[in-house]
């Protein structure tokens, strides 16, 4: 195991939102933006414009899930860099 | 059996067979020195890397029920199915906030229920035992409704004794059913992470050649949507109104873009309470595997818009639309489709994936309750002194009686029963919600409060469901009710009063500080990330420091 580990004997950590702001908002953003893209509909329910052959609603549904994927995947990449980040200066 | 086509159905004993001895040959996968724990038998020794998590949880969510129903729906109503899609979506994004830390305090305290977190958060028993039932019942219809989307396949395939005998007609169904409990009595969670593998390879391969060859038959997307349009929009002489919307609408009753938000947003909200999914979830490696799946997760969701897009190929289809019309059963409709456009060795390959994908969450669902039943109610009230060997050996016991209940469900009574009770289902696992992921987040919520609200919410659920009707049925109609003038998914309001109530409730039993219960978990344990469970849960560390 090379990976660092948090054991329950550590202290309790200092709160990563208030280290890291603008980073956790970036992180808040994509999260909250991939669920309210969705849930708010009016923003896609309509048969125009067509794309391809698609109505814009069928489109939207199936074109915005690898969006929402991709902005999960980096708010992981991002939420990763400030574990790390806690971690480098613990050791320091 | 005189019309079945012998392809067709070799194909599908052929693939059940082979995921029958997987199935038996997943006891000896990763093997731990002492099997006879519940972490074990039930959480597949809480081993699993981000590769195999992928594929039991996608699995977990995505159900036989889901293939079958969804596209029903689409079929029978038009956009409103399409929800499924819209709830995927959003159901990641949640997760990833309730997940990680659920993983965390898991693993630091070796819960093995989302009730042992809530006995260990609040120190409540009542609380927990709440949980737990809401778990167990909501997992039964769920169960069941399994059954059915195999049992839509068989009739299409023409399996079956004429026999008038309910038992003899459904023997098939019963000798598959037999065969998956057995296995998941001996292999439990593992069984159904292996073959989960075989279940999405077919999967995926016959959604995605059937969605590009299917439009081609049937004369292009544009002509598809064109008479799904035409249709839906259309008014049906029984009930003077139209068949249903292509789009969702801007009013306030009906198929309404309100009514198609809340019910996505329940069902998202849902998806990861459900003890199925926990279970999936904390069978989990580390807390980066969690992580890492929610962004890879949705490329089933994307699978899943495919799959809705076939309630539309159906409805294009004259052959198949018949067919359906015949049966009275529009849960037939991608059977049917199938069977329609494809050559048999295709179909076969199709229909096995579908039964096949019905065993993996009935598996799953099976250990979930069960595990709930063994460590909330069996060791809670009846044997706290419980070894761990006596814990797996209930778990096993009851995993069979949920299968068996969830057959007798299946058989005996109608199967809109069980589709309203999957319906009541999705409400009643929404109530645990403020409970589960206000204690991940804060202390702040009252155990009693919570209680309250949670038992008010059912009530409410359970009521206003039984309430709604439509001009076909008295009772059960729909998951859709009418509060305020609006079209509203009835979990969202019963969580709403759920919520409301929990809040209001803990500010009262706050201002005349009526005892909280003790807290074992730590803040930093919700962030933890050990990579071994300790073998014994450490003991409770008393006050909460936040």
């Amino acid at each position: 195991m090379t990976e660092p580990f948090v054991t329950g004997s550590r202290s309790p950590a200092k709160n990563p939102i208030a280290a890291h702001p603008i980073t956790s908002a970036i992180i808040f953003v994509l999260v909250a933006g991939a669920i309210c893209c969705s849930l708010i509909v009016p923003i896609y329910a309509s048969t125009t414009p067509k794309v391809g052959d698609f109505p814009f609603f069928y489109f939207f549904l199936l074109a915005y899930m690898p969006v929402a994927a991709a902005a999960l995947f980096v708010a992981m990449l991002l939420q990763r860099r400030l574990e790390r980040g806690d971690e480098r200066n613990e050791v320091e | 059996m005189s019309n079945v086509n012998a392809t067709v159905f070799t194909i599908v004993v052929v693939l059940f067979l082979l995921v029958t001895l997987i199935g038996f040959a997943a006891s000896r996968w990763r093997r731990a020195d002492n099997m006879l724990q519940l972490t074990e038998w039930g959480l597949g020794g809480r081993g699993f890397g981000t590769f195999i998590s992928w594929f039991l949880l996608g699995g977990d969510t995505y159900t036989a029920y889901t293939f079958i129903a969804v596209p029903a729906l689409v079929y029978a109503s038009g956009s409103i199915g399409f929800y499924a899609v819209s709830y995927t979506i959003m159901a990641f994004p949640i997760a990833f906030m309730i997940l990680p830390r659920l993983w965390s305090v898991a693993r630091v305290h070796n819960y093995i229920t989302q009730a042992d977190f809530i006995r260990g958060r609040y120190g409540s028993r009542g609380l927990s035992l709440a949980m737990a039932f809401t778990g167990i019942l909501a997992l039964m219809p769920y169960i069941a409704l399994q059954l059915v989307g195999i049992q839509a396949v068989l009739t299409v395939m023409g399996v079956g004794t004429s026999s008038t005998n309910t038992y003899l007609k459904d023997l098939p169904l019963f000798v598959a059913f037999v065969v998956l409990a057995i296995y998941t009595y001996v292999s439990g969670l593992r069984a159904p992470a292996a073959i989960s593998f075989v279940k999405d390879t077919l999967i995926y391969v016959f959604v995605l050649l059937a969605v590009f060859y299917i439009p081609t038959r049937l004369g292009g997307w544009s002509h598809i949507f064109g008479l799904a349009e035409a249709h839906f929009t259309s008014i049906d002489p029984a009930t003077k109104k139209p068949f249903g919307t292509f789009i969702p609408t801007a009013k306030s009753i009906g198929s309404t873009q309100f009514d198609f938000a809340t019910l996505a947003l329940g069902s998202a909200l849902a998806l990861f309470v459900y003890p199925h999914t926990i279970t999936g979830a904390l069978a989990s490696k580390r807390r980066s595997v969690v992580k890492r799946n929610m962004s890879l997760l949705p490329a089933y969701s994307i699978l899943l818009g495919l799959i809705a897009l076939f309630g539309y190929m159906a409805l294009a289809d004259p052959v198949t639309a018949a067919n359906v019309k015949k049966a009275d059963n529009t849960q037939l409709a991608v059977p049917y489709l199938f069977q329609h456009m494809f050559p048999s060795w295709f179909t076969g390959i199709a229909f096995a994936g579908i039964i096949i994908g019905a065993m993996v969450p009935a598996a799953i669902m099976a250990i979930g309750a069960a595990n709930l039943f063994t460590r909330n109610i069996f060791k809670e009230y009846f044997k706290p002194d419980a070894s761990p060997k006596l814990e797996t050996r209930v778990s096993q016991w009851v995993s069979l009686v949920v299968k068996f209940g969830a057959l007798l469900f299946a058989v005996e009574l109608p199967h809109t029963f069980s589709i309203n009770l999957q319906l009541l289902g999705g409400v009643w696992i929404l109530q645990i919600f403020p409970m589960l992921v206000g204690g991940l987040y804060t202390r702040w919520f009252h155990r009693w409060a919570l209680l309250a609200g949670w038992f008010a919410g059912m009530i409410y659920g359970t009521i206003a469901a039984y309430n709604v009707s439509d001009p076909t049925a008295s009772h059960w109609a729909s998951s859709t009710d009418i509060v305020f003038g609006h079209s509203i998914y009835i979990g969202i309001s019963a969580f709403i009063i759920n919520a409301v109530i929990a809040i209001v409730l803990t500010l009262i039993l706050k201002a005349f500080k009526v005892p909280e219960g003790a807290d074992e978990t730590l803040p930093h344990q919700y962030t933890a990330d050990p990579p071994d469970t300790p073998a014994q849960a450490p003991a409770g560390v008393g006050a909460a420091a936040d």
